[in-house]
């Protein structure tokens, strides 16, 4: 009996055909809308998150920390059996290692100064680096045959009054807390990304090493690219459980002690929360690591985006409500139009429940059509103007894919969308399928529609 | 055996203070395998018989029994499923579904409620009725693609799908030129004679009063006329 009422519902749908078309555009429409921008933004995201990973050198991050015997903290990743045996455990999802070193020194030029973050980088292991930033002024050309380049982020340069081709001074701190100067040579500017916590400056680790007293072949933080990004987060507390030493363990454990038992002081059953003491930094053996991943620095975006979509998520429902509204109108309409059919088949023998059922698989079906048409449509969009390379301004480049913007389509957002459409269609059309499904066959028989 | 009962009926409608007798106390009853015609003007009462001989409507007093069961205290599903198993319907204006083939508009009946036949032998059955609706031409055509005559041969076989007790026919030829209507009068009494299918017809048209084995005058509510006619006088 269901695939009779389906059947005569999928064909009535094409009794009226342009009210069907103006009803499955409308919601084709609303489906458009919200598809394209959630498969906007979630390219935006995936651009993002892509380009990011190239500037900071991978998807995982890991800082390495040392307590010197003069009472220091260096960063300083020294060959250790944990990661080297961490790092085999997890090859076949690691797709590629950059080793940098890293400082925050003042960059000098005249009388202007100013403090940058700054990256030492192997530019030819990291081979994705230079194609992600995004030159604003200078070129990328000549950055591997000079030792002593340097990339600025924009604003940096402009605070300095600086050109590419001339050169600067940048005063640092070596590991041991000495005092030392190099001069770098300005390869060019690139796009700074400051608002998204990225804005660092890139030069050879070589160079930058012999200036922090490091050797060479010796880096601070280790970065991982992955190949599959599902893993991100397990990997990332697979190293952070690894890489604790048994003194971190040791340390946490107390920590917890001490909170289980901290007695707490009332006033007048008021709790009063003592004022925490400056922390003692407690000396360590060997490296201690801290391990991040590109997820969390992608966190301010994904919020922006989840405003954004939020914002996609109510205007879709605004366009649900007026299309609702329309299927409402159209659905009585159809019920007065139909009323002797509905005569005739209630006189055959078709129960209540089956009239209701007809309208609301005509609704349904309606509400299928139209999403799967606005998806259609939405990849088609999709498809046109991700082909276009878009000649636009440097700061937007970090949004886009060599130019190109990309959409990423989300399975189970569209699902969501489509049973959100199909559900309100259902909802619309129940009051006049109700209303159809309670005429008495006299009533409806001897109707003049 | 009667198939149709009629005691006492009453029916009034209320049209907003006014109250409209359209039956007063009719009683009468319909013999299994009859071919019987109401007849009478306008308003004397026939559509509201009819209406209640199929369930539709529900008498204000008096009982009325169709295939031995009273219709007055049964639920809306109860009388949904009476009309399903025991009548088919024939409509003055055809009442075809639109969307829906010869093939499909004749099979709906069967869909809507249990079927003891089996795929092969319902097909087989919609077949041999649209054959003697004379419409193997036709069976993929919609309503639209046919003749008034053609829409009213589906309508007959349509009523007949279910093999029901009754057909309640609502002046099936008055929509119909004078050729048109003889033929199908001539494919009911045929469908009559063959299936033994009681048809019971409200009408104006005398070449029906002429063949009915029975026939009820209605006049201003009331039966004035109530006739059983011989076989012979009834044959075509």
């Amino acid at each position: 009996m269901m695939l009779t009422t389906m059947r005569v519902a999928f064909r009535n749908i094409s009794r009226q055909k342009k009210r069907s078309f103006l009803l499955v555009g409308a919601i084709a429409f609303g489906m458009l809308v919200i598809t394209l921008l959630n498969a906007l933004t979630g390219g935006v995201v995936e651009n993002l998150r892509v380009n990011f990973s190239h500037a900071l050198g991978g998807h995982v991050f890991i800082i390495g920390r040392e307590f010197t015997s003069s009472g220091q903290v260096i960063l300083k990743i020294a060959p250790d059996e944990r990661l080297d045996q961490l790092l085999v455990e997890h090859d076949s999802v690691i797709e590629s290692l950059t080793k940098r070193s890293r400082t925050l020194p003042t960059l000098i030029f005249g009388s202007k100064q100013t403090m940058q973050l700054m990256y030492g980088v192997d530019f030819l292991a990291e081979d994705k680096l230079l194609d992600s930033l995004v030159v604003t002024d200078g070129s990328l050309e000549h950055v591997l045959e000079y030792h002593d380049a340097i990339i600025l982020p924009k604003p940096s340069g402009e605070r300095l009054g600086v050109q590419p081709g001339e050169t600067i001074l940048v005063k640092l701190e070596t590991l041991t807390g000495q005092q030392n100067v190099g001069e770098f040579r300005v390869a060019a500017f690139i796009e700074d990304q400051e608002q998204f916590g990225i804005s660092a400056a890139y030069a050879h680790r070589t160079y930058l090493n012999s200036l922090l007293n490091l050797e060479a072949d010796e880096y601070q933080v280790l970065n991982m690219f992955l190949t599959d990004l599902a893993v991100l987060e397990d990997l990332a507390r697979d190293f952070r459980l690894g890489l604790r030493s048994p003194d971190e363990l040791e340390e946490e454990f107390a920590e917890v002690e001490e909170e289980e038992m901290g007695l707490t002081v009332t006033v007048g059953n008021v709790p009063i929360t003592p004022t925490p003491e400056p922390e003692e930094i407690r000396p360590w053996d060997g490296t201690r690591y801290e391990v991040m991943h590109i997820n969390q620095i992608m966190e301010p975006v994904e919020q922006m985006v989840g405003v954004l979509n939020k914002v996609a998520l109510v205007i879709f429902l605004i366009l649900l409500v007026v299309t609702m509204v329309g299927i409402t109108n159209t659905f009585r309409m159809i019920m007065i139009e139909r009323t002797r059919e509905i005569g005739t088949m209630r006189a055959f023998g078709m129960q209540k429940g089956q009239v209701r059922s007809i309208f609301l698989w005509e609704a349904a079906f309606l509400g299928i059509l139209g999403s799967l048409a606005g998806v259609v449509l939405g990849g088609v969009i999709a498809l046109i103007l991700g082909s276009i390379t878009f000649n636009a301004d440097p700061s937007l480049q970090f949004f886009l894919n060599h130019g190109q913007i990309t959409f990423t389509f989300a399975p189970a957002s569209i699902v969501f969308n489509l049973c959100l459409v199909v559900f309100t269609s259902l909802l619309a059309a129940y009051r006049p399928a109700t209303a159809a499904a309670r005429l008495s066959p006299l009533e409806a028989l001897s109707s003049h529609t | 055996m009667a198939i149709v009962q009629l005691e006492d009926v009453k029916k009034i409608y209320k049209l907003g203070k006014t109250e409209v007798h359209a039956l007063r106390g009719v009683t009468f009853s319909i013999a299994k395998g009859d071919f019987a015609a109401l007849i009478g003007p306008s308003g004397s009462g026939k559509s509201t018989i009819l209406n209640l001989m199929g369930c539709i409507d529900q008498p204000t007093e008096g009982v009325v029994t169709i295939d031995g069961k009273v219709t007055h205290g049964l639920s809306d599903k109860a009388l949904t499923r009476l009309r399903h198993e025991t009548l088919g319907f024939i409509f003055q204006s055809f009442n075809l579904i639109p969307v829906l083939n010869v093939y499909e508009n004749i099979e709906f009946p069967l869909l809507l409620g249990k079927n003891s036949m089996g795929k092969q032998e319902t097909r087989e059955w919609i077949e041999y009725l649209i054959e003697a609706v004379g419409l193997s031409d036709h069976m993929q055509h919609k309503s639209n693609e046919l003749s008034g005559g053609q829409r009213q041969r589906v309508a007959i076989a349509r009523a007949l799908v279910t093999k029901p007790q009754i057909v309640l026919a609502d002046e099936p030829t008055a929509n119909l030129d004078s050729k048109t209507g003889q033929s199908i009068l001539e494919l009911m009494r045929k469908m009559n004679a063959e299936l033994n299918t009681t048809f019971i017809f409200s009408t104006h048209d005398h070449t029906i009063i002429d063949i009915a084995d029975h026939v009820i005058r209605l006049l201003d509510g009331q039966i004035v006329e109530n006739t059983r006619q011989s076989a012979e006088a009834g044959g075509l």
